[in-house]
């Protein structure tokens, strides 16, 4: 579970206002997605999340731990994807993702097999021994994927998850998300593709300039446009990416 | 030529930073305040040394005047910026050519090897003017107003000044363009840039170190003489090292006669050359270095569930973060180059000279008689912690060990490990390697000098506890001065005002203790008695700045 409370955020000392007092509650057990367009504010939210950034007001709790008071407890509740999965070019995706293992104190015995299962599923068992830096953009992504799951995390965050993942490993993390929620587990991910947010999502936020406008199930979420037709635009913007 | 132009600007204003303090001061009127202020503080930093430099210089000029060999002190001002452009210039020429992460992204312009070469040239000359300002403008200064020169004096000098990084950069360039050329072969592309960049420092040492030598063995009477009656007999020895400066040096001193100006036109005429034989050396060969030199080796080989559990056996978090920090200094090329190799390669450079001095057995040690009194090891010892000081400073591993993360920084941010125990890890990984560099330094001392062991183990001793403020002041430094937006890896360590910060602290805290030493304390117990205790106590006092201040203040920033 994560709980989002009045949380704001801006940038250069006050002139941008990339997140404007949002309030969300994810359950357990649900997929939880995040829409918008460029710029919307979603990768600062999910960065606030993380602690990555430091929110100007408001709290932030995941799984009821907070993470600004209690943040190594509350960082433990979640693995993380990051947009740019760019990182760490110079080590070997094994020596990487045994960091992510030692660092989130992944047991050896645990390890290794789920290290192993999931460099298959993913297609990735003949890359680990190599430089991430001779991976392609999609083999880091699976990199990191694999890396945020090692500790078995009750709360998975993914930002853009899906950019760069050829249909197949798309089709591949969606089911695994799914599987992760079907345990009772939460996942939140953003994305600026409704469609993809139509397939697997139980419930939607959608966030512009900053702030939240609108919440709910899809359908919910298209009784609504039905009926507002300022939000027209948002909506073919958001359909027309991809 | 449009193009180069077009082209050189680019790179200037990018690596100088040039717009990113413009986009900040147009927020923030403060951030030239914040500059300048940098500026006056390296300045106050520096003062005392160059005013030491230049109290030389003028007893120099008093004591060479009767013997009309004063132009000595501006032919060695010359030959010492001369050796160290050379000298750092294949760093530069390494680092801005090669490493330098937009090298590659410029390939795919439509642009000739010599544009994109020369480009990058005349930012190294620009960084090079400087470097050589503190150690060119003293003897200049001190020549001129003692000899009352005249104005042409003061315009050849200038010109001199622009002329001067032209050949030694040429010379560092060329040598390098050619091995990196061979480099960058076969599929280790980082070994070999490694390698390349090695050789090239190799053949600089030795190059060096033949002249140094052949200045050495030419001490017979008749040389001497010859020497201080001629009157360019100081000149010409000591412009052995490079040649053409030799025809800067005459220049100025007989600014006013016809001569003067031949000088000062051959030593055009060479530094111009060199300029064209590099560039026209880059134009062939620069692009071959380049091109694919960030290919990688990718077995793509299935792991047996033997390699498995040789890696996954698990390790402590910091621990394990502490290898992460060592991996990457070892395996990106410029960090490897400027924060592990002047750890190792500066006790060799140090060493070299004597090793090859000592070849001569009639001629004395300098330290030869210091070794049998107290006062003498006194001073050895002080020595010797000096470079170790000086030299964790300057490797600045934990000063630059926030920056080097740059863009990924946001992965300590969200990772489950305290900031503390992050913190700790970063001074372990600069702590080992000190180590490395102090025990090497050590070794070095112990093959030039008969130590004995109760002075060796002091010297350890005190070593070994002297880096670890230098370190946490490093750390401290760069948390609260982080450089991590930067695009190509060679800008968090080359390009990091927080190493020069590092290194003046170095000196400030080394001088002041060891100042205190030599000056007041003779016997080699108290004066490590009292340098541990100096050490402990600044110790202790920056790991509690650390972990207060330093970590308030690691919380407080954002990836
Ligand atoms: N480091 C930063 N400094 C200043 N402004 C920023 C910074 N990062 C983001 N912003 C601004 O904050 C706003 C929200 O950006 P954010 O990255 O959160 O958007 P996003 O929804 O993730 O967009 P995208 O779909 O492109 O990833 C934008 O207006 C952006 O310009
Ligand atoms: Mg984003």
């Amino acid at each position: 579970m994560i709980e989002i409370i009045g949380v704001s955020k801006s940038y250069n000392s006050g002139t941008v206002k990339a997140v404007d007092n949002v309030n969300l509650t994810i359950r357990n057990g649900e997929i939880f997605g995040f829409l918008g367009p460029n710029g919307a504010g979603k990768t600062t939210l999910i960065k606030m999340i993380t602690g990555i950034l430091n929110a100007d007001e408001g709290t932030i709790k995941i799984n009821g731990k907070d993470i600004r008071k209690n943040p190594i407890e509350a960082k433990m509740q979640f693995g993380f994807v990051p947009d740019d999965p760019n990182i760490f070019a110079r080590l070997t995706g094994l020596e990487y993702l045994n960091f992510m293992a030692d660092v989130y104190m992944v047991p050896p015995e645990t390890r290794l097999d789920l290290m192993q299962t999931l460099l298959k599923r993913f297609e990735m068992a003949a890359a680990a021994g190599d430089l991430i830096q001779s991976y392609s953009h999609g083999m880091k992504q699976k990199i990191v994927v694999i890396g945020a799951l090692l500790h078995n995390p009750p709360v998975w965050i993914l930002d853009e998850p899906m950019t760069g993942l050829d249909p197949r490993s798309s089709f591949d993390l969606k089911e695994m998300m799914r599987e992760h929620a079907d345990t009772g587990k939460t996942v939140f991910f953003s994305t600026h593709v409704l469609d993809v947010a139509e397939k697997v999502c139980d419930r939607v936020a959608i966030i512009n300039k900053g702030k939240v406008i609108l919440g709910g199930s899809m359908q919910e979420i298209h009784e609504h446009l039905r009926e507002n037709q300022s939000l027209e635009n948002l909506f073919l913007e958001l359909t027309e990416n991809e | 030529m449009n193009r180069f132009i077009t082209l050189l600007k680019t790179l200037l204003i990018n690596n100088l930073g040039i717009s990113a303090i413009q986009a900040k001061a147009r927020k923030n009127k403060l951030e030239y305040l914040k500059v300048l202020g940098l500026g006056v503080a390296i300045a106050a930093g520096v003062a005392p040394s160059l005013w030491l430099y230049s109290k030389i210089l003028i007893q120099g000029y008093d004591l060479l005047a009767p013997l009309g060999q004063q132009g000595a002190i501006l032919i060695l001002g010359i030959v010492m910026v001369s050796s160290m452009i050379f000298f750092f210039g294949i760093f530069y020429v390494i680092n801005f050519f090669y490493f330098a992460g937009d090298a590659q992204n410029l390939l795919a312009l439509p642009l000739s090897g010599w544009q994109v070469l020369g480009a990058r040239f005349s930012v190294v000359i620009a960084y090079e003017y400087l470097t050589e300002l503190p150690f060119i403008l003293p003897p200049l200064l001190v020549f001129g107003i003692k000899s009352g020169a005249s104005l042409t004096y003061w315009l050849y000098a200038l010109i001199g000044f622009l002329l001067i990084p032209l050949l030694p950069l040429s010379l560092a360039t060329i040598p390098t363009v050619i091995v990196m050329r061979f480099a960058n072969l076969g599929r280790r592309k980082d070994l070999f840039k490694i390698l390349g960049g090695l050789m090239v420092i190799a053949l600089a040492i030795g190059y060096q170190f033949l002249f140094q030598k052949s200045g050495i063995n030419a001490m017979d009477p008749a040389f001497l003489q010859n020497l201080l009656t001629d009157q360019y007999g100081l000149v010409n020895l000591i412009s052995r090292v490079f040649p053409s400066t030799k025809y800067l040096g005459l220049a100025l001193i007989s600014a006013n006669k016809v001569a003067g100006l031949i000088n000062l036109l051959i030593f055009a005429a060479l530094s111009l050359l060199a300029v064209a034989l590099a560039w026209l050396v880059g134009d062939k060969l620069y692009f071959k270095g380049l091109v694919g030199s960030s290919e990688t080796t990718a077995r793509r080989k299935m792991l047996t569930s033997s390699d498995y559990e040789r890696f996954g056996k698990g390790s402590p978090a910091l621990l394990s973060y502490c290898m992460k920090e060592i991996r990457l200094l070892f395996r990106v090329p410029p960090y490897f180059m400027n924060c592990v190799l002047t750890n190792l390669l500066v006790p060799v450079i140090l060493i070299i000279p004597f090793l090859l001095q000592s070849h001569n057995k009639q001629e004395a040690l300098p330290w030869e008689d210091l070794i049998s009194q107290p006062v003498g090891q006194t001073i050895l010892m002080v020595v010797i912690v000096g470079a170790v000081i000086f030299l964790a400073g300057s490797n600045a591993i934990t000063a630059t060990s926030l920056s080097r993360e740059g863009k990924e920084f946001f992965i300590s941010k969200y990772i489950p490990l305290s900031y503390k125990q992050q913190v700790q890890a970063k001074l372990l990984s600069g702590y080992l390697l000190g180590i490395i560099g102090a025990v090497l330094l050590l070794i070095g001392a112990i093959i030039l000098m008969p130590l004995k062991i109760a002075l060796i183990g002091m010297i350890l001793a005190v070593s070994l506890v002297a880096i670890v403020p230098i370190i946490e002041a490093g750390l401290l430094i760069d948390i609260f001065r982080p450089k991590l937006d930067w695009d190509n890896e060679q800008k968090a360590v080359k390009q990091n005002l927080n190493v020069v910060f590092s290194i003046l602290f170095s000196i400030l805290l080394g001088g002041a203790v060891l100042y205190i030493v030599i000056r007041f304390i003779h016997s080699p117990i108290l004066a490590a008695t009292f340098m541990l205790s100096c050490f402990t106590v600044a110790a202790v006092v920056f790991y509690y700045l650390l972990m207060t201040r330093g970590i308030e203040q690691y919380r407080k920033l954002e990836g």
